[in-house]
């Protein structure tokens, strides 16, 4: 579970989040919506403990994030933009080094197997990631937070650069790991794909979280014009 | 860390153009370990056959007066240590041959530099060459980018967040390069000892030990000081830049100044300067109170008086021998003096190039480099002492004989007979005692090895606060 309460950062003057509070539970997909420097990534870097709040808490099965940042990112999987890999390894040499990292040695394979989850091709398995496309370079990367059994998802604009076909293909990986019980938050700009993948949607505007509904609630029409409202607001 | 360890060797062994660029360095390092220990063994056997043809040649006189035979003299020759074939430091351009005769102490002279125009020129290619400046240039360009990548390219994040922690990662990427530098070392040592193995002894190995030693501290302190600058920039090529920038400032600039410095508070007497001096000691006396005339007729009455006679013609021995000696032991207090002023001179620009590794690293590297591997100025001047002692027995037995062998004085016709040629001892160099050569080289391991633990302390600390993103 994810849980922010009340944070606030700046950087060197310019405020990057406001007062935000949100929460991510067990099973749940929260997608937050907000222009470029809306505070997206810095609700992700927050909750990865890379930077430190002004004011507020942050905290991820409930573990403060600030006091426990080595336990929390042991129960985190986080997926950037680009993943980028290491080009001279193939997708399940990389696998393995990342896991290895996180102190999880697997056999050949059930490291295949956790790629095979992600939809990654077993073809694909042993060619140099310099071979991949992004939307293979993010399977793996879903396979790396997912092979270390992660209780939470934090993603940020995960979809961008991808197909219709790969980006597709995430969102239906992204419930799965939903269902599975895993907390999920997504940044993106992607208003179809958060509408159609996520629980609830939060949208972000200058660090503020001006509004918070669930998809259900609305068509991707109407959440995209409620964003263009805000957005021009 | 062993697992970014195996990840930076992984990387090293499939990127082609470092696999391409190692395996050609890797082959220039063997081919000039090779080449210099050829180099080398063709010296050796060239001063060995000369030193032996010279030595048949002064045991095959039937018959000479002893003190002709002083003039005849002989030559000695430096010789070359078994490391000098990885570092012949300044051998090349001081001289390798010292004529012995009677009278005077000559120079060393046919330095490789004065016979060879290319050698004068460029330097000969040692490995030393390519320990000293190459591999650490290589070192820099395999760690400039080590870190900063990982940052640029997000990838840092992806690391921290599997659990490995930032010092692991800047450790690993440091140990990763020098463990390549390391290879390339081990390498160098083993075609070294490989070709030299029959000829090993325990004092060639500890002074290979501590030779590999300096160099893999050095080494340690490059890869540090780039991951860290890595890691401390935002980009790679500022990182770059300022790594190069460290290299030139330690191997080009800070040498040539501090080595300048040195001369400028120390400074040596010119030739011209040193010669005169020594000439007028000799002929004035060294305080200026005791000259040649006084000091001859003060021995004739005292070798008169030892044997109760009123001349010269009546002695029952050779006064010439007698008065040669003398004079040969007031030119050896001469000697003494003026080169104990040159060596204390050089002792003090030694200690203040070794005092300057504080400032740059390199200093310490070279002169430890060149120290066991036996080719730097405490080694030539050591021969240069020895041949002079031995200069001395050999002129001191020749003018005995002349004294004592059966002539009398005046008698310049009399000849010594073969047996006592052949009596008169070879030279025998005797190598450095290996703890003296530690013990001068302690302030540049133990700077080497300061550096190490600066380098290792500086990430320590830095760490915690190097911005991740």
């Amino acid at each position: 579970m994810i849980k922010i309460q009340n944070v606030k950062k700046s950087f060197r003057g310019n405020v990057a989040l406001q007062d935000l509070s949100l929460q991510v539970n067990k099973g749940e997909i929260l997608g937050l919506l907000g222009a470029n420097g809306a505070g997206k990534t810095t609700t992700i870097n927050l909750l990865l403990g890379f930077v430190a709040p002004d004011q507020g808490s942050l905290h991820i099965n409930e573990l403060d994030v600030r006091n426990n940042t080595a336990e929390v990112r042991q129960r985190v999987g986080y997926i950037p933009e680009n993943v980028n890999l290491y080009e001279y390894l193939s997708g399940l040499e990389n696998l393995d080094y990342f896991c290895r990292l996180a102190g999880l040695k697997y056999s050949r394979s059930e490291l295949a197997g956790f790629l095979d989850t992600t939809g990654l091709e077993g073809a694909a398995h042993d060619k140099k990631v310099a071979e991949y496309s992004k939307g293979m370079r993010q399977k793996v990367g879903i396979a790396i937070a997912y092979a270390k059994k992660a209780t939470v998802y934090l993603l940020d604009e995960p979809a961008s650069g991808l197909d219709p076909l790969a980006s597709n293909e995430l969102s239906g990986i992204l419930r799965k790991l939903a269902d599975e019980g895993a907390a999920i938050l997504m940044a993106s700009h992607d208003i179809f794909r958060v509408r159609e993948v996520c629980d609830r949607i939060g949208i972000l505007r200058s660090g503020q979280l001006i509004q918070e509904l669930a998809a259900a609630d609305v068509t991707a029409n109407e959440l995209e014009k409620l964003y263009l409202k805000f957005m021009k607001s | 860390m062993w697992q970014i360890i195996v990840n930076e060797w992984q990387y090293y062994f499939r990127s082609r153009l470092l696999f391409s660029i190692s395996a050609g360095f890797i082959i220039v390092l063997v081919l000039t370990v090779i080449l210099g220990q050829y180099q080398s063994g063709i010296q050796k056997d060239k001063y060995v056959n000369a030193t032996d043809h010279l030595r048949g040649q002064w045991e095959k006189i039937e018959a000479m007066n002893p003190h002709s035979a002083a003039h005849y003299g002989t030559y000695l020759f430096k010789p070359g240590g078994l490391l000098n074939s990885l570092d012949d430091g300044i051998n090349t351009v001081t001289g390798n041959v010292l004529r012995v005769e009677g009278h005077v102490q000559n120079e060393i002279v046919y330095s490789e530099a004065s016979q060879i125009k290319s050698v004068s020129r460029f330097g000969r290619l040692r490995s030393s060459l390519l320990l000293q400046y190459i591999v650490p240039l290589l070192l820099i360009f395999l760690a400039f980018a080590s870190i900063s990548n990982e940052k640029e390219s997000g990838r840092l994040r992806l690391l921290l967040v599997q659990g490995a922690k930032l010092s692991q990662i800047i450790f690993g990427k440091i140990l990763s390069a020098w463990l390549y530098g390391l290879s390339l070392l081990l390498l160098v040592f083993a075609a070294y000892l490989l070709l030299n193995i029959d000829s090993l002894t325990s004092a060639t190995l500890i002074r290979s030990f501590f030779f590999f030693v300096a160099y893999a501290l050095y080494y340690f302190v490059i890869c540090g000081l780039t991951v860290y600058l890595s890691a401390r920039w935002q980009n790679a090529t500022l990182a770059l830049t300022s790594m190069l920038a460290i290299w030139i400032l330690w191997t080009i600039f800070l040498p040539a100044i501090l080595i300048s410095y040195s001369e400028a508070a120390y400074p040596l007497p010119s030739r011209d300067q040193f010669k005169t001096a020594m000439k007028e000691d000799r002929a004035k006396g060294i305080d200026g109170h005791n000259p040649l005339d006084a000091r001859n007729k003060e021995l004739q009455e005292k070798v008169l008086a030892e044997y109760g006679v009123d001349s010269l013609s009546q002695l029952p021995i050779n006064y010439d021998g007698l008065r040669m000696q003398a004079d040969e032991d007031y030119g050896n207090i001469v000697w003494d003096k003026h080169f104990g002023n040159i060596r204390e001179i050089l002792t003090q620009q030694k200690r203040m190039i070794q005092l300057a590794g504080i400032f740059n690293p390199f200093l310490s590297l070279r002169n430890a480099s060149m120290g066991f591997a036996g080719s730097d100025n405490l080694h030539h001047h050591d021969f240069l002492l020895q041949a002079e002692n031995y200069r001395r027995v050999f002129i001191k037995t020749l003018n005995d004989e002349h004294a004592y062998g059966g002539s009398k004085t005046g008698d310049w016709g009399w000849k010594a007979d073969n047996a006592f040629f052949k009596s008169v001892p070879a030279y025998q160099h005797k190598p450095r005692d290996i703890g003296a050569i530690v013990q001068s080289y302690a302030l540049d391991l133990g700077l080497l090895l300061l550096w190490t633990v600066v380098i290792f302390a500086l990430m320590l600390t830095s760490t915690p606060r190097m911005k991740i993103i």
